[in-house]
């Protein structure tokens, strides 16, 4: 279960506060969804829970299965589960898809005890995963280039997502710039993961992902802080009305 | 007013060398006087200093302190077991190898037998039988005149392979020059290597200088490739220098580019206290494609120099240069790379890049580009950068789990890698490949 206490974080060179004082908890098994206009701190949050560097936690704390995480280097936190899905993933140029994924697949496997993956059983291992996750090669004439290599960033993400075998999946805004047949492709694979053991936070300013992963809580995130939280109804009264309500608090 | 600079103890100790060892170096009357005229015009230079603007950052009045006496028949025992682990992952390239002992050929450490459309013979040799007519051209360069360290490398040169490639001959694996650093001595070893590749050949030249685990450090090396490509001829030439041991290494390589020649050249240097890499290029006719890389590994206090000129002399030529430098520590690199478009160099197309990554706030990197264009219908470009790793980037591999120093040595093995890459040679890209893996590795003192 993911338990986060009354968080306060600033940016660490700024003396700029973004979250306000957060309180929020996903039990096993459930998938929230974390709606917020822009500025509301939503990204932060993200990358607070995975330890990017750049924010100072100011007061409150995170708990990972009781666990505080918040000292913890992202390597560490990975190990021990935490998944962010970015929302501009990224790439190392000159490093293959699929070398990244392997090293980055052995390192968790390595800090969790579990033995490092050869070569054969790696691939065996990819191609498991992106069938449950409905990915289809796009090329059946080659197929060997499974379309990880085809730099589909968003898709290559949620395979590395399936392949760390993450227990808390925190997705930042993974719809944004995405056409609907890559939205459904995306949602279809998050949706592959659902399981009892899986705790999952989905950020999104939009309600439409939330018509293909329908999540058991929606949260109102604004001026750092949850200010409504409700069933998967909420996305669709903050669709007819808009942010408003909650900015004029702020404000 | 004329003012004399008094002469820096190298510079006293390279001419007293000089004198003492003039009787013993390979070749008859006209090498010696070649070799006179060499010592008298280093003298009358003095060592490069940085009031002499392509010397700026490379003082060697400052740096090159000691003189180690020179190598002259060098008989330190050595065998292939000891070449091979110098060599390390390049080792494993099959080549047809050529290896030189602190500036000696050593037959019995070389490949036996010849390869098709190649020979190869030993510089000693023929300064030594050469006619007058073979020596003039072993003896004189295409660089730059009144450079000291060319000046040098013909007064000092003992040994080195002088390769000629037949015309339309395509050498089915590459040539490796060696240059071994051995025994518990430092010396002062000059080679000269002169290649040429004849009309439509097409060659891999490896160079590499390499020490023996256990070589005495303090020498110094001083190397020059003279290189003549026919028309149409595709050369590639690399150049290792990976531990030499040397304190300092001073290397030239003076390209001339026939019609429509290929010429690929890239330099790979790591674990080299001091490095001056010149290069020099000139095109002698039209339709020349160069393409100049390099990747250097520098930490501690080393420091390393590339400086190149690319002399579009003729129309229709192009060339490419991408250098890397990775900068570690106090580390220092410096790169100026000057591309020279004459004025009736029309339609050229020069283009230049040279990165640093910054490792340490305390390295430093020094780049100077230039470009001199009197023609009016080209196309050239330079850039430079300096940049530390890529916070985000680092942040997306911890955050898949990948601990801190393996991100890293990810990022660091990537920004290497577009150099690489220029390496087209599968397992030599693949041998240089590891050892930046070994430099990333190693313990850090």
């Amino acid at each position: 279960m993911l338990e986060i206490k009354n968080l306060h974080v600033k940016l660490a060179d700024e003396d700029k506060q973004i979250l306000k004082g957060l309180t929020l908890s996903v039990p096993k098994g459930e998938v929230h969804a974390i709606m917020g206009p822009n500025g509301s701190g939503k990204s932060t949050l993200a990358y607070v829970l995975a330890g990017r560097d750049g924010y100072e936690v100011t007061e409150g704390d995170v708990l990972w299965n009781g666990e505080s995480i918040l000292d913890m280097e992202p390597d560490e936190r990975a190990a021990k589960g935490v998944f962010l899905a970015f929302q501009y993933p990224m790439e190392i140029p000159g490093v293959a898809g699929l070398t990244f994924l392997r090293t980055a697949v052995n390192a968790v496997r390595k800090k969790r005890g579990q033995d490092e993956m050869t070569t054969p059983g790696f691939m065996k291992f990819v191609k498991e995963q992106a069938a449950k996750a409905q990915h289809r090669r796009r090329n059946a004439e080659a197929p060997s280039q499974c379309w990880v290599l085809g730099g589909e960033k968003k898709r290559s993400e949620i395979l590395q997502m399936a392949m760390l075998e993450p227990t808390l999946c925190v997705l930042d805004e993974t719809d944004s710039g995405l056409d609907i047949d890559a939205l459904k492709i995306v949602s279809d694979g998050v949706n592959a993961l659902r399981s009892p053991d899986r705790s999952t936070l989905v950020i999104t300013h939009y309600q439409r992902l939330l018509n293909h992963i329908v999540p058991d809580k929606v949260h109102v995130l604004a001026d750092g802080r949850i200010q409504k939280t409700g069933g998967k109804e909420l996305a669709l009264e903050l669709e007819k009305s808009g942010y408003a309500e909650f900015t004029g608090k702020a404000a | 007013m004329n003012v004399a600079i008094p002469k820096t103890k190298a510079e006293q100790a390279l001419t007293e060398a000089f004198a003492a060892s003039a009787s013993k170096l390979p070749g008859g009357t006209a090498v010696k006087s070649a070799r006179n005229d060499a010592i008298g015009a280093f003298s009358a230079l003095g060592l490069p200093h940085r009031r002499i603007e392509e010397w700026k950052y490379t003082d060697l009045r400052v740096n090159f302190k000691d003189v180690a006496p020179p190598a002259i028949d060098d008989a330190t025992a050595v065998s292939a077991e000891d070449v091979r682990a110098a060599l390390g992952s390049v080792a494993n390239v099959d080549v047809h190898a050529v290896v030189f002992v602190n500036g000696r050929h050593r037959k019995d450490l070389s490949t036996p037998g010849a390869m098709a459309g190649l020979e190869v013979q030993p510089l000693a040799g023929a300064l030594t039988s050469g006619s007058d007519a073979v020596t003039e051209g072993l003896t004189t360069t295409t660089g730059p005149r009144s450079d000291a360290t060319i000046a040098l490398n013909t007064a000092f040169m003992t040994d080195g392979a002088v390769v000629r490639i037949g015309n339309g001959a395509t050498l089915d694996k590459p040539l490796m020059v060696v240059f071994v650093t051995a025994g518990p001595r430092a010396h002062l070893t000059s080679v000269r290597n002169v290649i040429s590749a004849g009309d439509g050949s097409t060659a891999t030249l490896i160079e590499a200088h390499v020490a023996l685990q256990g070589a005495a450090t303090g020498g110094q090396t001083n190397t020059l490739s003279e290189v003549t490509t026919g028309k149409g001829a595709a050369l590639t030439h690399i150049k290792i220098a990976a531990g030499t041991n040397a304190a300092v290494h001073l290397a030239n390589w003076n390209v001339s580019l026939g019609a429509n020649a290929e010429y690929r050249g890239f330099q790979y240097t790591s674990g080299q206290a001091l490095a001056r890499n010149q290069i020099h290029t000139v095109y002698t006719g039209p339709g020349g494609k160069l393409d100049l890389s390099g990747a250097y590994l520098v930490r501690g206090n080393e420091h390393v120099d590339t400086t190149l000129v690319v002399d579009h002399a003729v129309p229709q030529c192009e060339s490419r240069e991408l250098f890397k430098d990775v900068l570690d520590d106090r580390g220092r690199g410096i790169f100026q790379g000057k591309i020279i478009v004459r004025p009736n160099a029309q339609k050229t197309d020069g283009k230049q890049m040279a990165q640093a990554l910054m490792l340490s706030p305390d390295a430093e990197f020094d780049s100077k580009p230039e470009l001199e264009i009197y023609a009016d219908d080209v196309v050239c470009g330079h850039g430079t950068t300096s940049a530390e790793l890529d916070g985000d980037l680092l942040f997306y591999c911890k955050s898949r789990g990948i601990p801190e120093n393996e991100a890293r040595a990810l990022l660091i093995e990537s920004f290497v890698g577009e150099a690489l890459d220029k390496v087209e040679h599968d397992d030599l890209r693949a041998a240089l490949s590891q050892y930046a893996t070994v430099w990333l590795n190693a313990p850090r003192s």
